[in-house]
């Protein structure tokens, strides 16, 4: 069959800008994939990616599952002979193919373009909750002892929450949708999808491929921390509204075993993201080059962790003023993740899981 | 020589493992009228005893008997103007290569101080020409390489002649915005400088330039060049540096590339040109493309068309890309690969224009590029965008590459003589063979550079792909055509930077040969060699083998096809020696006389003793070096093989094989370098003349109901020391298994 | 008329460029001193069993280039001497030589008899150290001059054996170094190149690994006068390899080693595939390559070893080798089929490339270098620079590249007022 190499100027100077102007340097000797310690060896990466992004060809990348199995370990960049820095091309590929298969488009402009635009996104769901809590109640700061329900009303929490939840899980499913039919147009799987996410979802959950890195071996922790911490942050949400609702119990004391699974996630968060954040400060190879895009989504995580850390500590210790502005701000950054999440770094989250999932048919196909 | 010394040494274990006694009356016998032995001859109180016989005219011969002619060449060193020396390696070809104290051992050094003595008999002193040299140094070809070897020459100190063919000098460059990169950083083009060379060149008192200059003819040989233009004017010149450089391959070959279909798919020459001018434009409609694809060997490393590579085009590329990228930062450029040969330091190159553009190569096979509804479309196969991929372009750059210039002076002479045969009318099948020629030959009209008044062509011969260097690796600026130097591309493929040295390194060779002949010396290989060929023509019966043999075009004929040598042409290898039926060529130290002198006088034993004997002769140049290195090793060899060292193996003339046999020498040996493609013979031809006048000899010798086993040409290269004991050993089982030579005794 | 300079042209280094720019201007009339540290003139060539494309032996050159230099009355050779003291004088240069000091003199016969009573064993630098050698030897088979030479280093104390067993009285143990100092009219630098050291490239098993070698000590192991005879075998277990490696760009084209092309070890593998094909037909090598750089008629030779049984030329750079139970695994993507495997072998060679000797001569000259330790030629300054220490090439280009620079220096010095 005849490939239709198709180069696009916009690809690639989208690319360019967001870190992956190195590529140019790559003289195809495939020194990354032979050191990748992930790249399957029946479709390794990122040496025919880094020819894509060189190439501008955004259609090839977009249905190439090898952008999301990379881990971004940078064993490649160490190694490189031209010194093209595969692991940020990878990083910059991502980060332009989350943009492509956003729905829709424009939001994955909007949050692709981050470097400008933060102040738009963190600025707007701001606004809106400064705005609504003015026409609920004048924003009234309630006396102590504190209780955010009192400023927030549990079913405002649920009028903006939910359908935006399902907006962006609508949206998520769209672009999983496109993600996982353009990678299963390059190559056939077989086996059942949800037979294989499980095991997926389990080497995610103990980040075995992380294991593996080696020049950003470090960072493997960080990643972990951080994971565990949000899903840990949803199980206590979780239970949060089981105790509300089932138990009756609001709000939940310091030493409710339920407080103490947040507080665990709390601290999983804040380990992970410090330890994320430090990582990017010492830079090099063992983080690789930063841009906005990322740093966007790094800073936006700090930002509600310790938000909502100093929200639930200072609902006891900071004056009530402080702490209710902290709780909106709390709120703010969980809106703004919530409404950015399939187009901002953490849709990584259900691309890398798809193409784990797709590699593992895939597989099994090529053995059948 | 008629008062003749033997100098023995007998030091290096040769006192030891030979009787010495009888050896002086040996060499008396074989003409000496001297013989000294000394346990140390090379050590300064050795050397004296020799000089003070030499210097009181006590002698005008000397045989050292020592250790092998290569070793201790510094201390055996003597006015050769004044004394003929010959030297034999005792130590090495008998003492450390046979049983110590053996009588064959004995035999074979006794032969050895016979040979030798005898041959110093033999010789005779050098007569060195004494001929007037011109100091011009003719430059054919302004382009960079011309231009260049023109400045050198000067600036060495000799007047120049420039000719130019066109009107201008500068030739490829002149159409040239940038160069490739010369000098550090390395990673971006240079400013074309060009014409600051041509003011340079046209500014310098010492040369001369004629432009739109064709060569009508060149007379006579190096030192005495009489070259003619047409037009007229006429001039001398002592050496030549041919820089006639290349022309683009003619991209018409390349149909399937889509050249000629479409006038968007252009050669690396015109997109050269539209660089130059300022002007991007799409042939077709004169809009500037938004995509120039690159198309790398185009009719290059492609056996239907160049089989080898060119060298520069991969560079050429990367400079169109950065001009193209500097001056038009929208365009796109693509470049498809094979292999990108950016050697050297250029890697910096590579890398700063794939950062500059972009870096949109990718390696594969243009397979084709479909022209057809406006857009072109290139087919890759093989690359690694897709096994079969297609990529759409608004212009297409091919990459050619280069031919050289070169004209092919044999087979411009085989035309001639072609032509000659049909206007004979001696025969049908002479005028139907003539006519054969003439067709597969007559692309070759017109053709003619230098115009050489050489029997053998009025250019250089030409080898592999029509390049006329002699493909040497160590000596890369040998041509067949003594004080004839190639420079630039029609020397070789190369880029500018290259053709520049070249320009410096050819102006070198033109001068050396020119000092070379100032002091009636031979030039490379036999550099210094202050002796020429005699030709006694009494005898010549006009068959005109040496004047068609030899390498390097020294012989002209006259009319009735007499010779006429032209001993500053010649490099004094001896195949004319080799080739002459009539053993008329000889030189003052080596001639048939002497060779054959030294095969009258060794001793053949009679039927019943069963001691075969067998000669071996033995290219100077590297069989006999790697005979001293096997003696050197102490590997024992065959007793029975009396070893000849010769010039070249060309140099061996088949009057001796009949000289030998006839003597009753059992079996010949011939040993030389490798012939073919990868030759390996320092006179070009020799090894392949010797094999071919042996067929001729085998022939004869079974005509005379001989076994043709007796007479073998081997190949053996320099290093190839190991394999003698063997292949000595093996060809005496040969000549064991054939008997007697039947005329022993007679 | 004269195309010499008045004083003589000083060529340090005599490896291919240094002899050919010495005997090129040499043979135009110029008076020479050629000074070569070792005690042997050749440099690295003679270390070379044969040259690419040709495949014929160095030393078939080299025995004319040793011919011209012993007629050419023109030309001083000064074997193991450095140039340890330059300034500028005048138009030209004044210029100190250090002799090191000659244990044997040129009364040596070459008869071997001091080598064979030597006690000493020293590992021998012709050979890339693979081989022990008697401390007092010639320095390889084709050396030349032809006189041996002494590591006095290496000699246990008291020790006279060799002084007794030669009997020219060639051998002074108590020899000193000498200096001498001499005029020139210009310098030209042929100081030649040193192999990146194969330890630098721990990621493919330099230095760690015994069956991971250099392609230059494969070149001695095929040769018949090195440590094996001419063997190809692994240095582990002396055993001939099956699976033969070339692992191209092992230091060279990279950031990280060496940012330039060497421009010879293409085709060296090339010729050294021929080798191991020759010499063991079971065999089967694997060129593993970025680009295959064999420009001009060379071609051929690519299109000739590309195209025999037993060689397969993979593109595709080696990331890893390490040491298994069944010999070597190179870790590689097959860039072609796109395909990651890991490869076996027996003997991996890395075609490790060439540095400038420029570098770190030492030489008391200050010389410009490109940022890659290249030199650079200061006509104004008398100053050139030929072959390998002037940029990576092969042995014709050093040729050429030598004879341009002799017409170079002595254009410059009879330029000078």
């Amino acid at each position: 069959m005849t490939e239709e190499i198709l180069p696009s100027a916009e690809f690639r100077a989208q690319l360019q800008k967001r870190g992956g102007a190195t590529a140019s340097r790559c003289y195809q000797c495939a020194t990354c994939s032979s050191v990748c310690q992930l790249a399957p060896d029946q479709a390794p990466f990122p040496r025919k990616q880094m020819h894509y992004v060189q190439w501008g060809l955004g259609d090839r990348l977009a249905a190439d599952p090898a952008v999301w199995l990379c881990h971004y370990c940078n064993d490649c960049t160490t190694r490189c002979p031209r010194d093209a820095k595969p692991g940020d091309v990878m990083q910059a590929a991502r980060s332009l193919t989350v943009e492509t298969l956003a729905a829709p488009r424009f939001m994955g402009k909007l949050v692709g373009r981050a470097k400008f635009t933060w102040p738009l996104l963190l600025g707007l769901p701001f606004a809106f909750w400064v705005i609504a809590l003015y026409a609920l109640n004048g924003l009234t700061i309630p006396e102590a002892p504190l209780v955010y329900d009192v400023l927030v009303p549990h079913w405002l929490i649920y009028v903006v929450f939910f359908p935006v939840t399902g907006l962006v899980l609508l949206a998520t499913l769209i672009s999983g949708l496109r993600f996982w039919t353009l990678i299963g147009k390059n190559q056939e799987r077989s086996g059942s999808f949800i037979g294989t996410v499980i095991p997926a979802m389990i080497e995610v959950g103990v980040h075995s491929r992380f294991a593996k890195c080696g020049t950003a071996g470090s960072r493997r922790w960080g990643h972990f921390f951080l994971m565990w911490g949000f899903i840990g942050a949803l199980i206590a949400t979780t239970l949060a509204i089981v105790a509300l609702y089932l138990i009756g119990t609001y709000p939940l004391p310091l030493d409710h075993p339920f407080k103490f699974v947040g507080n665990i996630a709390a601290l999983l968060l804040l380990v992970g993201g410090i330890w994320l954040w430090i990582n990017r400060l010492k830079g090099g190879e063992q983080s690789g080059t930063s841009t906005a895009f990322d740093n966007f989504f790094l800073y936006l995580v700090l930002l509600v962790i310790l938000s909502g850390i100093f929200t639930e500590v200072g609902r006891f210790y900071f004056p009530p003023a402080l702490a209710c502005w902290i709780y909106i701000v709390h709120l703010t950054s969980i809106l703004t993740m919530f409404a950015t999440f399939p187009y901002s770094k953490f849709a990584h989250l259900i691309y890398r899981t798809l193409a784990m999932v797709h590699e593992r048919m895939a597989e099994l196909k090529a053995s059948k | 020589m008629e008062k003749v010394g033997c100098f023995l040494c007998t030091g290096c274990d040769i006192g030891s493992a030979i009787k010495t006694e009888g050896l002086e009356e040996i060499a008396k016998e074989s003409g000496a009228t001297a013989f000294v032995a000394n346990e140390c001859l090379c050590a300064p109180e050795g050397v004296e005893i020799i000089r003070t016989a030499i210097d009181s005219g006590e002698l005008d011969g000397v045989l050292i008997a020592a250790c092998s002619p290569r070793a201790k060449m510094d201390e055996f060193k003597f006015d050769l103007n004044k004394v003929a020396v010959e030297r034999i390696g005792l130590r090495e070809l008998v003492v450390w290569s046979h049983q110590p104290g053996d009588e064959d051992t004995q035999m074979l050094a006794e032969d050895y101080i016979r040979m030798g003595t005898s041959k110093v008999t033999k010789m005779e002193l050098p007569k060195p020409p004494q001929e007037a040299i011109d100091q011009t140094v003719l430059v054919v070809g302004g382009g960079l390489a011309g231009l260049t070897a023109a400045k050198a020459s000067a600036a060495l100190g000799h007047p120049v002649v420039l000719v130019e063919s066109t009107d201008k000098l500068g030739g490829y460059l002149l159409g040239v915005k940038d160069l490739v990169p010369e000098r550090p950083p390395y990673d971006t083009t240079h400013k074309n400088d060009i014409q600051d060379l041509i003011s340079e060149v046209e500014s310098n008192d010492k040369i001369k330039v004629y432009k739109s200059a064709k060569i009508k003819k060149i007379g006579k040989q190096p030192g005495q060049f009489e070259a003619e233009l047409l037009g007229g004017d006429s001039f001398k010149a002592g050496a030549i540096v041919q820089a006639t450089g290349a022309r683009p391959y003619d991209a018409n070959k390349l149909s399937h590339l889509g050249f000629g279909k479409s006038p968007d798919v252009i050669t690396s020459r015109q997109m050269e040109t539209m660089i130059l001018e300022g002007k991007l434009q799409r042939p077709s409609d004169n809009q500037m493309p938004g995509r120039v694809v690159f198309v790398q060997c185009a009719g290059s490393r492609d056996e239907k068309h160049l089989p080898y590579c060119s060298s520069e085009c991969c560079l050429t590329t990367l400079k169109q890309v950065s001009g193209i990228r500097k001056d038009f930062p929208d365009v796109e450029c693509a470049v498809i690969y094979r292999d990108l040969r950016a050697p050297g330091q250029l890697e910096h190159f590579y890398l700063g224009v794939q950062e500059n553009s972009g870096g949109m190569f990718t390696r594969g096979e243009v397979d084709s590029v479909d022209t057809a509804g406006g857009k072109l479309k290139i087919h890759l196969k093989e690359s690694l965008l897709g096994d079969e991929a297609v990529l759409e372009g608004d212009l297409v750059v091919l990459a050619v590459g280069m031919v050289p210039t070169s004209a092919d002076g044999e087979a411009i002479r085989q035309l001639k003589d072609a032509r000659a045969r049909i206007e004979k009318k001696e025969s049908d099948t002479q005028v139907a063979e003539g006519q054969k020629l003439e067709e597969q030959l007559k692309h070759h009209d017109g053709t003619e550079i230098l115009n050489l008044n050489y029997r053998q062509g009025p250019d250089m011969p030409v080898l592999k792909y029509n390049f006329p260097d002699s493909h040497f690796i160590c000596f890369p600026y040998e041509t067949r055509r003594t004080g004839i130097y190639a420079a630039g591309a029609v020397h070789a493929p190369m880029d500018a930077a290259q053709a520049r040295e070249d320009g410096w390194g050819a102006a070198m060779k033109a001068v050396q040969c020119i000092q070379a002949m100032n002091r009636s010396e031979a030039v490379h290989p036999r550099a210094g060699d202050i002796s020429v060929a005699d030709f006694f023509l009494q005898r010549c019966t006009q068959c005109k083998r040496c004047t068609e043999e030899c390498p390097f075009g020294a012989l002209n004929e006259d009319e009735k096809g007499t010779p006429e040598y032209n001993p500053l042409r010649c490099r004094r290898c001896g195949i004319c020696l080799g080739s002459c039926p009539e053993r008329i060529v000889s030189f003052p130290e080596y001639s048939v006389d002497a060779v054959a002198s030294m095969l009258k006088i060794i001793e053949v034993p009679e039927e019943d003793e069963e001691k075969p004997r067998m000669i071996a002769f033995l290219c100077e140049n590297d069989a006999y070096p790697a005979l001293d290195e096997a003696a050197a090793r102490r590997l024992k060899w065959n007793p029975w093989i009396r070893v000849i060292p010769v010039r070249c193996l060309g140099a061996v003339n088949v009057v001796w094989i009949a000289d030998a046999l006839s003597r009753g020498i059992d079996g010949i040996l011939l040993i030389g370098c490798k012939k073919g493609d990868d030759y390996q013979c320092h006179y070009i031809r020799g090894s392949e003349l010797a094999e071919y006048r042996m067929e001729n000899v085998k022939e004869t010798l079974e005509r005379l109901s001989l076994e043709s086993e007796r007479v073998r040409v081997v190949e053996l290269a320099r290093d190839e020391y190991a394999r003698i004991p063997e292949l000595f050993e093996e060809f005496a089982e040969t000549i064991e298994e054939a008997g007697p030579n039947p005329y022993k005794g007679w | 008329m004269n195309a010499a300079t008045q004083k003589p042209l000083l060529v340090v280094g005599a490896g291919i460029a240094g002899i050919s720019a010495a005997l090129e201007a040499a043979e135009a009339g110029q008076e020479i001193v050629l000074v070569e540290r070792d005690p042997a003139i050749g440099g690295r060539v003679v270390r070379n069993l044969h040259y690419f494309p040709k495949l014929c032996p160095p030393t078939c050159g080299m025995e004319i280039n040793i011919r011209r230099l012993e007629r050419n009355p023109r030309v001083r050779v000064i074997t193991g001497a450095q140039v340890t003291k330059a300034s500028r004088s005048g138009d030209g240069w004044s210029v100190t030589l250090t002799h090191a000091p000659r244990y044997v003199n040129s009364r040596c016969t070459a008869c071997d008899e001091c080598s064979q009573v030597c006690p000493a064993k020293v590992p021998d630098p012709h050979n890339l150290l693979m081989l022990e050698v008697a401390a007092i030897r010639l320095p390889h088979a084709d050396a030349w001059p032809r006189i041996y030479t002494m590591d006095r280093n290496a000699c246990p104390a008291g020790c006279t054996k060799c002084v007794e067993a030669c009997k020219f009285n060639a051998v002074n143990l108590d020899a000193t170094e000498q200096t001498e100092e001499l005029e020139f009219s210009a310098v030209i630098l042929a100081t030649g190149w040193q192999p990146y050291p194969i330890e630098k490239i721990e990621e493919l098993g330099g230095g760690k690994i015994p069956d991971v070698i250099a392609n230059v000590q494969m070149e001695r192991l095929a040769s018949p006068t090195g440590p094996t005879g001419g063997k190809i075998q692994k240095p582990s277990d002396s055993k001939p390899p099956k699976r033969v490696a070339f692992v191209q760009c092992a230091g060279s084209r990279d950031v990280k080693h060496l940012p330039y092309c060497s421009a010879v070890c293409c085709l060296a593998s090339l010729k050294q595939a021929i080798y191991v094909r020759e010499q063991l037909p079971d065999s089967e090598v694997t060129i593993y390559y970025i680009d295959r750089r064999a420009p001009g008629r060379n071609e051929d030779m690519l299109t000739k070893v590309a195209g025999m049984d037993g060689v397969k030329l993979v593109k595709g750079k080696v990331g890893k080798i390490e040491k298994g139970a069944q010999g070597l695994t190179l870790r590689v993507e097959d860039v072609e089929s796109g395909k990651l495997t890991d490869a076996a072998a027996d003997l991996a060679v890395l075609a490790t490339g060439m540095m400038s000797s420029l570098k770190d001569a030492g030489l008391p000259f200050d010389i410009e270098r490109d940022d890659d330790g290249f030199g650079l030629d200061n006509p104004r300054a008398g100053l050139f620079v030929a072959g390998v220490a002037r940029r990576p090439e092969d042995v014709a280009a050093s040729v050429r590249d030598a004879t341009g620079a002799a017409a170079k220096a002595i254009a410059a010095a009879k330029q000078s007022p």
